[in-house]
């Protein structure tokens, strides 16, 4: 099965990302592979949004980054979730369940 | 909130953080390749599959790099740099417009300064400046109205009493007076201000305290100083001087506080150095009338200043002064001592009140210096304009030039509108160099007018305050703005393809308004250079005027006494030893001891003169008394009869001498010589006229009237008088401190001798004329100098454009004259239309100026030919170096060129 490039929201690729980060910590590529995994190829990030979101959330204080060695002892960015972040995380997630139920209820009157 | 905090220290960390996301994105790419490699692909392979996958790596690191600059920051900066480079490259453009926005924006600068000391800027410390109010009063003389702003002491209480409109109410007197003693003793700048005049304002004493209501008491106070800040620190280096005493003219007073900087009593331009209660004051000045200062209205003695209630509106405050004046001056009526004439009646004098502006400037009668900075606000208003107008056409100009330039970068792809941000940048830039160039020519251009203006030379960095820069700063965003929107808009309206296509030639349009702005520069010009001849011509004829006497050889000698008051006889012989003393000094020629001082302080007279009409209804009349050498040492030649001789004493049959004037405007047509005047009431004796002298300038520079009487001081005040004149060999100014050292010894006890050149006196009456003078010379140089940058910049460009002319022209035979003459052509078509039009416009203002000049009238036809003359010259000037630039094209070259 071809993967299907799905235009993610920016809301979404967030809440994705953060949920990624709260298992544990990881560079900008571990996350895109980790999506790409879990998700069974459907949602393949693209990196041209998956690097200005990092960004994003690091100056709003979601996450943070710091250079580390990795198995291989190259250098890599590692990002981790903040307390911060990890609030936002729950908020994002409750508010994505109402959002799906709310799409569920409409889909069913047909 | 925290999301911008970060942005914004990120944009200062940007270097860092770029290099950051290069390294992170080096690090995918190599697993995204090794990934591919693992699914089989060859290594090339991978790379490729790697680069797809990753995508565009210059617009992901665009994108990311979004989030830690702002995109307006980054344009700045580009434009600024952008801007400053192509100026760079244009070194006389560049030039010209810095220096042409620098004197105008300055020019105004100290304008503004002027004005704001002059009308409006509030005292330091003044509480509620809006409801604070100096009283001017005014009565009606002979027709015209009289305005002064003096009040006696008497007036002041019956104000105080009479009126319910004022909060509070003040009197201050500013006088020069001598402090110390001995050898330390000076001259310096002292207040006597009622004690409510500390309440008008907000501040605490800087050391001690301030007086109060119990130590300024009629009729003499309590001999009690605050001391001002300035001298304060100068004069005793901020140690604690409450309890010290201080000499102060005849009293010795003791300081009780500091006032805090920056407070100097009601004149700023001459502050007071030393506060003294009112009623203190009289009995500091001494002498004889020390008990009559603060009684009687016999002396005026102070200015009255006012604080409105909140509810009282300024024409009630005026009607309620009106009524209190009226009420006052009938009281005075009623109270004169008999045997003196009569104060006029309440319907021949009218006296009314003006409750008005604090500052004399903003009043009902401003002085010829408030007048003059007016004028030459306007001029300065003009002088921008013509500024601004240079500034765009040389704008312009280059717009105009790289229209090819602009085309290109529109046809790659620039937006209008970055288009329009970047020329505007390059338009604030060069705002903000002017405006870098307009603090340093207010610096210059401000201690040139306030060393005209005021007395005290304060540093020039006094124009440069918040006020003043807030000024420049606000004049250059409107200058900046105004001059780059014209060639913005214009550089925006180009189409592509036909400026690609023919190539920087100009369109007839904009070249008629360029060379119309040029036109009513020069037009704007030849009117400050009118203005500039006219006051100059004014200020020559001021100083040439005949006076009468010859101040340029004369000293003023003047006794101040103090201590004890003397005997007569003392008074006397120290008179004559005085006078002896000075007539064996060999720097002296003559002296003569006087009572009056020609515009300084004079008499005024009172009397009847038989067969003449009554002198109250013909005009004011002055008195001077002096010893027998007083003619021969003022220079005021005698033109009939004789002057005094030692036998007119005391006993002898009393004479007088009279001015021209005096003689022609008592008895005309008859011969003055043994008439008769009567001093006090009937029956007086005859004191006859002996002598007729030419008239002098006895109360002001501008006066009509010179009727002035001269009495022998040993027949009207034997023991009277207030000091010498002495003629002196050489100049005056030079021999001046050498008399006084050799004077000073004869005076007993802690009196002292003030020396002066007479021509000190006229210092303060010229000043308006050399302030018009001046800030028109100045303004009219300027206006010259950015006109020729404003011609050059025209004449340059068009001599450009026709470069391709210019070489077929020479190559048909044309002479290098030709083609000078060519381009000088232009540049005279230009003056002469920009005279035309000046010669004009300065007619229209012409009227309304002329009461500020001297003796000169404002349509002087030699003057405006004068005018005319040297703007053509200017403009030929400024015409030559392009025109050389002409003749000296290459034929070939520009034919080849484009």
């Amino acid at each position: 099965m071809t993967p299907i490039k799905n235009p993610l929201l920016p809301g979404l690729l967030d809440m994705l990302v953060l949920k990624t980060l709260s298992v544990e910590s990881l560079h900008g590529y571990g996350i895109a592979q980790h999506l790409h995994l879990l998700s069974r190829d459907v949602l393949r990030v693209e990196e041209g949004s998956l690097y200005p979101a990092l960004q994003r959330m690091r100056q709003k204080g979601w996450i943070k980054a710091e250079w580390r060695q990795t198995a291989n002892n190259q250098r890599a960015r590692y990002y981790t979730l903040t307390t911060l972040g990890r609030r936002q995380l729950g908020e994002q997630e409750a508010g994505f369940a109402e959002l799906m139920s709310a799409v569920r209820r409409v889909m069913k009157q047909a | 909130m925290r999301e911008w905090f970060n942005r914004l220290v990120d944009v200062f960390r940007r270097r860092t953080l770029d290099r950051e996301l290069e390294e992170e994105l080096r690090f995918h790419a190599r697993h995204l390749e090794r990934e591919a490699a693992e699914a089989g692909l060859s290594r090339e392979d991978a790379r490729v599959q790697a680069g797809r996958s990753l995508g565009n790596v210059t617009r992901i690191t665009e994108d990311v790099r979004a989030r830690w600059s702002f995109a307006w920051i980054d344009h700045l900066q580009q434009d600024v740099r952008f801007a400053w480079r192509g100026l760079r490259r244009t070194p006389s453009f560049t030039v010209s417009v810095v220096v042409t926005l620098a004197l105008g924006i300055g020019a105004n600068t100290v304008m503004f300064g002027v004005m704001d000391r002059l009308m409006f800027r509030p005292l330091d410390y003044l509480r509620d400046p809006g409801t604070v109010h100096r009283l001017y009063l005014q009565t009606l003389e002979r027709g015209v109205v009289n305005t002064s702003v003096w009040v006696q002491y008497e007036r002041y209480r019956d104000f105080e009493a009479k009126t319910s409109s004022f909060a509070q109410i003040a009197c201050v007197n500013e006088r020069l007076m001598a402090v110390g003693r001995g050898d330390a003793l000076r001259e310096i700048r002292v207040a006597g201000v009622t004690a409510s005049y500390f309440d008008f304002f907000d501040m605490a004493p800087a050391a001690g305290r301030f007086f109060g209501p119990s130590e300024d008491i009629a009729p003499s106070g309590t001999p009690v100083a605050v001391l001002a800040h300035g001298y304060w620190v100068a004069e005793y280096g901020r140690r604690d001087v409450v309890g010290e005493t201080i000499a102060l003219g005849n009293l010795s007073v003791t300081i009780i506080g500091v006032a805090p900087p920056g407070f100097t009593g009601l004149d700023d331009a001459q502050p007071s150095q030393i506060f003294v209660p009112l009623t203190a004051l009289g009995p500091a000045m001494g002498g004889q009338a020390t008990a009559g200062f603060s009684q009687g209205y016999r002396f005026l003695w102070g200015a009255a200043i006012v604080r409105r209630k909140p509810d009282v509106s300024e024409a009630r405050a005026t009607a309620d002064a009106t009524e209190a004046y009226r009420l006052s001056w009938q009281r005075q009526r009623e109270a004169a001592p008999p045997g003196t004439p009569p104060l006029r009646s309440l319907e021949d004098a009218q006296p009314r009140v003006v409750v008005s502006a604090l500052r004399t400037g903003n009043g009902p009668a401003p002085s010829l210096d408030a007048r003059t900075s007016l004028w030459t606000s306007g001029v300065a208003a003009l002088l921008l304009i013509i500024t601004v107008a240079n500034v765009a056409n040389l704008l312009l100009g280059r717009t105009l030039e790289r229209r090819q330039d602009t085309a290109v970068r529109l046809a790659l792809g620039v937006s209008r509108r970055r288009l329009i941000a970047h020329l505007l940048t390059e338009s604030v830039v060069l705002a903000v160099l002017g405006a870098l160039g307009a603090v340093g020519v207010t610096y210059w251009l401000g201690s040139a007018v306030l060393g005209v203006l005021t007395t005290t030379t304060g540093s020039a960095a006094g124009l440069l305050d918040s006020r003043t820069l807030l000024v420049t700063a606000g004049l250059t965003v409107v200058v900046g703005l105004m001059t780059g929107l014209v060639p913005a808009w214009i550089a925006s309206r180009v189409t592509v393809a036909p400026a690609l296509r023919r190539g920087p030639r100009e369109a007839g349009g904009s070249a008629r308004l360029r060379m119309a702005l040029v036109v009513m520069q020069a037009a704007l010009s030849l009117v400050l250079i009118v203005g500039a001849l006219l006051f100059v011509r004014s200020l020559a004829a001021v100083r040439s005027m005949p006076l009468g006497y010859e101040p340029d050889r004369i000293v003023m000698v003047n006794q101040v006494l103090r201590g004890a008051p003397m005997q007569p006889a003392a008074l006397v012989a120290l008179r004559q030893s005085l006078l002896e003393a000075a007539r064996v000094h060999p720097a002296v020629e003559a002296a003569a001891w006087r009572s009056s001082t020609p515009l300084g302080t004079t008499m005024q007279l009172r009397f009847t003169a038989d067969g003449a009409p009554p002198v109250e209804t013909l005009g004011l009349f002055s008195g001077q008394e002096g010893t027998p050498d007083y003619f021969a040492v003022m220079g005021t030649r005698i033109l009939r009869g004789r002057p005094f001789t030692e036998d007119d004493r005391a006993g002898a049959p009393r004479v007088a001498v009279v001015s021209e004037s005096t003689a022609r405007v008592l008895w005309p047509g008859q011969e003055a010589i043994g008439k008769c005047l009567r001093f006090g009431p009937p029956p007086a004796e005859c004191t006859s006229v002996i002598g007729i002298a030419e008239d002098i300038v006895a109360n002001s520079l501008t006066e009509t009237e010179r009727y002035q009487v001269y009495f022998p001081i040993e027949q009207t005040s034997p023991q009277g008088g207030s000091g010498m004149f002495l003629r002196v060999r050489g100049d005056a100014a030079a021999q001046a401190a050498v008399l006084r050292q050799a004077l000073q010894p004869l005076m007993p006890g802690t009196s002292y001798l003030t020396v002066q050149p007479m021509s000190s006196l006229l210092v303060r009456p010229q000043r308006s004329w050399r302030l018009g003078a001046t800030m028109f010379g100045a303004f009219g140089m300027l206006a010259l100098v950015v006109a020729a940058i404003g011609l050059y910049g025209v004449i340059s460009y068009g001599v450009a454009q026709r470069r391709r002319e210019m070489g077929v022209r020479i190559a048909l035979g044309a002479g290098r004259g030709d083609i000078v003459w060519l381009v000088t052509r232009q540049g005279l078509a230009v003056a002469i239309a920009g005279v035309m039009l000046g010669v004009c416009l300065a007619l229209v203002f012409s009227g309304q100026v002329q009461p500020l000049l001297f003796s000169q009238s404002a349509k002087d036809p030699g003057v405006y030919a004068t005018a005319g003359g040297v703007l053509v010259l200017v403009a030929v000037v400024a015409t030559l170096l392009p025109a050389a630039r002409a003749s000296r094209a290459n034929p070939t070259e520009a034919l080849r060129g484009e």
